[in-house]
C-alpha cells in the first residue's frame, strides 16, 4: 500500500512539475475563489448574525427581560423588584420600563410609533441607547415634558428619504403632540434625537417613567424590567439565580425575545448561502473532473503503457488523486490568501447594514467544514475520471 | 520456457468474425532471440500481446517458466508484466513527464525496490544501453533511437524472464534500427535476455537464433540462423 502511494506520488509530482503551467495555475485559480466563496457568504452572516444578538442586548432587551406574571398587565412593586434583582451577584444593571403604543403628531405628520417610558438612569445602565444621541441630548431623571425621538421617527423634510412613515423632519427644542392610549394629549419639547442603527430604537420614541406614570396615573409599575448581566451567554444560568431569588415573574432571555427576528433573516440568508455553497462545491467539483478527465483522456495511451509495463491501475489512480488533492491543497492556501486580503480590506471599509457595520466572523468551524467539503469534492472530482479512463483494457488504450 | 499451445483469438462479434490467431503452438527456450515475422494481418503482434500478458486468447493456454498465465486474475497478472515480463513498444512508450533516468526507474520502484538499489539499477542499465550520460534528458529532448534505448532500459530494469519487443525499429532510421538491434544481440548473448521481437523487415533475420514466420493467423514456416548466420528451415 505504502510502496504503491510512493509509486503514485512519484508520477503525480512529476506530472505536476512538468506539466501544463497554465492549466494548473488557472484550476488552482478558480478552486482558490471556491474557497473563498465557501467562507465569505457563511462569514458575513454570522456577522449579521452577531451584529443583531449584540444589538439585541444593547438596544432592546439586555440580557433578560422581566415581564408580568400571566394574565397580569403590570409587574407590581416594581422598584423593589429593581432592589432585590440589583442585589444579586453577576447583575449589572436593572431598568424597569413601560411600553405603549401613542400616537405622535407633527406639522400635519401623525406618526404611530412605540412609546418607551424610562427612569433614564437605570436604562443607561441595561441599553446603550443614551449613547447614541445624535442631536440634542438624552432624557435625564425627573425630566417632564420631554421626549427623545428615534431619528427614523423623526425623518426628514423630503419624505423621500424616509424609510418610515415619520413626523416631516422634526429636529430638536421643537414641539410634538403625543396622545397615549388612555385619549390623553400632551404637548412635549423634543429633547434630542437618537441614531443607533437599532430599528426598534430608531423608530420610535422615549419619555420618562415618571411623566408617563403622571399620565397614567400608576405609581410603582412596569411593563417589563430589562437586567444587564456581566456576562453574555449565560443568561439560561442567570434566570435560574433570578428565580432562586424569588422572582416570581415570567422571565426571558433576550434570545427567547428576538428568537422569531433573527431566525427570519438568518433562514433566509442561510438559503443563500445554501444555494452559494451548493453552486461552489459543484463549479469546484466540475472544474476538477474536467481537468483530470482531459488529462486522463489525453493520456489514454500512457494510462495503457503504464499498466503494460507492470504499473497497478490503483497505482494510476492514485497519482490522479494526488494531483487533485495538490489541487485542493494550495487551491485552499491560494484562497486563504485572498480571504485575508479581503477581510484585511472590509475591515478598512466595512459593509454597512442597516444595523451598522458587519464584521466578517471566520471561525475554526466554518474554515475546517469548508475545507473539508473542497476536501472530499476534490477526491471524488479526482478519483472518478481516473477510475473511468484506467478501466479501459490496455491495448484499446494503447492503439488509442 | 514459454509454451503456447492452440492458441486462437477471435475478434469480432456477430457474424464477422477475424481469426486473428488460428491454432498457434509455439515453444521458445530460455536464452533465445526469436524473431516474428510477417506481413501485415498476419497474427505477430497479437501473438506478441499474448505472451506480453496484455490480451488473452480466445483458447488455448499459454505457459510462462511454467505459470499457466490464463489462470491470473488482472492484479496477478499486473504483478507478473511487472516482475517477469519487459516490454519495448514501436513508439518508444516514455512517460513525457519523466527523465530517462525517472522512466527506467519507475518499474523498479514500482516493484518495491529501494530508492538507493532502484538508482544503481538505474545507472547500470542505462549504461549498458549507451545512454549513461544522458540519464537527465527528458524524452522530447532525446532523439528516436536514444528514445528507445530507454524504453529498452525500462524493460530490462527488473530483470526479466522474457523480453517482449514489438516493432522496436518501426520509426527509426537504419542507423538507430542497427543500433537498437545490436542491443538486443548484446543482451542476448551476454546476459542470455530471452527476446521474442516482432518485425516484417527482411533484413532484421540476421538477428535473430530463430525466425517464426506467421501468415493468416497460422504458423507458415520456422527457421532457424546457424552459427554462420545461414537461415535454414528447422526440421
Amino acid at each position: 500500500m505504502l510502496e504503491e502511494s510512493k509509486v503514485a506520488f512519484f508520477l503525480a509530482k512529476r506530472s505536476i512539475v512538468r506539466g501544463n503551467k497554465g492549466t494548473l495555475s488557472l484550476t488552482i485559480l478558480i478552486i482558490g475563489m471556491v474557497f473563498v466563496n465557501l467562507i465569505f457568504l457563511p462569514s458575513i452572516i454570522t456577522g449579521v448574525a452577531v451584529l443583531f444578538n449584540q444589538q439585541s442586548i444593547d438596544y432592546s432587551y439586555g440580557n433578560l427581560v422581566i415581564e408580568p406574571k400571566k394574565n397580569q398587565v403590570y409587574i407590581t412593586r416594581a422598584s423593589e423588584l429593581q432592589r432585590k434583582l440589583e442585589r444579586i451577584p453577576g447583575i449589572t444593571g436593572v431598568s424597569p420600563r413601560y411600553l405603549t403604543s401613542a400616537t405622535v403628531a407633527y406639522k400635519g405628520n401623525v406618526v404611530n410609533p412605540v412609546l418607551y417610558a424610562i427612569n433614564p438612569r437605570d436604562e443607561q445602565g441595561v441599553l446603550k441607547i443614551g449613547t447614541k444621541v445624535s442631536s440634542g441630548s438624552y432624557l435625564a431623571d425627573g425630566d417632564t415634558g420631554q421626549i427623545v425621538l428615534g431619528f427614523r421617527l423623526a425623518g426628514n423634510e423630503d419624505e423621500k428619504l424616509d424609510v418610515v412613515p415619520s413626523l416631516g423632519g422634526v429636529q430638536v427644542g421643537r414641539v410634538v403632540d403625543v396622545t397615549f392610549n388612555n385619549g390623553v394629549t400632551r404637548q412635549y419639547r423634543v429633547k434630542g434625537i437618537v441614531t443607533s442603527n437599532s430599528f426598534s430604537v430608531d423608530s420610535n420614541a422615549f419619555i420618562t417613567k415618571e411623566e408617563y406614570e403622571e399620565v397614567f396615573g400608576l405609581e410603582d409599575l412596569a411593563n417589563q424590567v430589562l437586567v444587564r448581566t456581566i456576562e453574555t451567554g449565560k443568561e439560561n444560568e442567570m434566570r435560574n439565580t433570578l428565580l432562586s431569588y424569588g422572582v416570581q415573574e415570567k422571565i426571558w432571555t433576550w434570545q427567547e425575545k428576538s428568537a422569531n427576528f433573527l431566525n427570519q433573516i438568518i433562514g433566509s440568508f442561510n438559503i443563500i448561502n445554501f444555494i452559494g455553497t451548493a453552486v461552489s462545491l459543484v463549479i469546484a467539483i466540475v472544474v476538477i473532473f474536467i481537468v483530470i478527465f482531459i488529462n486522463t483522456v489525453y493520456r489514454r495511451k500512457q494510462i495503457g503503457i503504464l499498466k503494460a509495463i507492470g504499473i497497478d491501475r490503483s497505482i494510476i489512480i492514485k497519482s490522479y488523486l494526488f494531483q487533485a488533492l495538490f489541487i485542493f491543497a494550495i487551491g485552499t492556501l491560494v484562497g486563504g490568501v485572498f480571504l485575508l486580503l479581503i477581510l484585511q480590506l472590509l475591515a478598512a471599509n466595512p459593509i454597512v447594514f442597516p444595523g451598522g457595520p458587519v464584521a466578517p466572523v471566520v471561525d475554526v468551524v466554518l474554515i475546517a467544514r469548508s475545507t473539508m467539503s473542497l476536501f472530499l469534492v476534490s477526491l471524488i472530482a479526482g478519483y472518478v475520471p481516473a477510475w473511468i479512463t484506467t478501466r479501459e483494457d490496455i491495448l484499446s488504450a494503447i492503439r488509442g | 520456457m514459454i509454451i503456447g499451445r492452440d492458441l486462437t483469438r477471435v475478434y469480432g462479434m456477430g457474424a464477422v468474425k477475424v481469426r486473428a490467431l488460428d491454432g498457434v503452438s509455439v515453444r521458445i527456450q530460455k536464452g533465445e532471440f526469436v524473431g516474428i515475422m510477417g506481413p501485415s494481418g498476419s497474427g505477430k503482434s497479437t501473438l506478441l500481446h499474448m505472451f506480453g500478458l496484455l490480451d488473452r486468447p480466445t483458447s488455448g493456454t499459454i505457459l510462462i517458466d511454467g505459470v499457466d498465465v490464463g489462470s491470473l486474475d488482472e492484479r496477478s497478472r499486473t504483478q507478473f508484466r511487472l516482475r517477469r515480463l519487459g516490454y519495448v513498444f514501436q513508439d518508444y512508450a516514455l512517460v513525457p513527464e519523466l527523465t530517462a533516468k525517472e522512466n527506467v526507474y519507475l518499474p523498479s520502484m514500482a516493484r518495491g525496490m529501494t530508492p538507493r538499489e532502484c538508482t544503481l539499477a538505474c545507472s547500470e542499465i542505462l549504461t549498458l544501453v549507451g545512454l549513461g550520460n544522458r540519464i537527465h534528458h527528458l524524452p522530447g529532448e532525446m532523439s528516436g533511437g536514444e528514445q528507445q534505448r530507454v524504453a529498452i532500459a525500462r524493460a530490462l530494469v527488473n530483470r526479466p524472464t522474457l523480453l517482449l519487443a514489438d516493432e522496436p525499429c518501426a520509426n527509426l532510421d537504419s542507423q538507430n534500427s542497427r543500433i537498437i538491434l545490436d542491443l538486443f544481440q548484446r543482451l542476448n548473448r551476454d546476459l542470455h535476455q530471452t527476446i521474442v521481437m516482432v518485425s516484417h523487415e527482411e533484413w532484421h533475420k540476421k538477428y535473430f537464433d530463430r525466425i517464426i514466420s506467421m501468415k493468416d493467423g497460422v504458423i507458415e514456416k520456422e527457421e532457424r540462423r546457424s552459427e554462420d548466420g545461414e537461415i535454414a528451415p528447422t526440421s
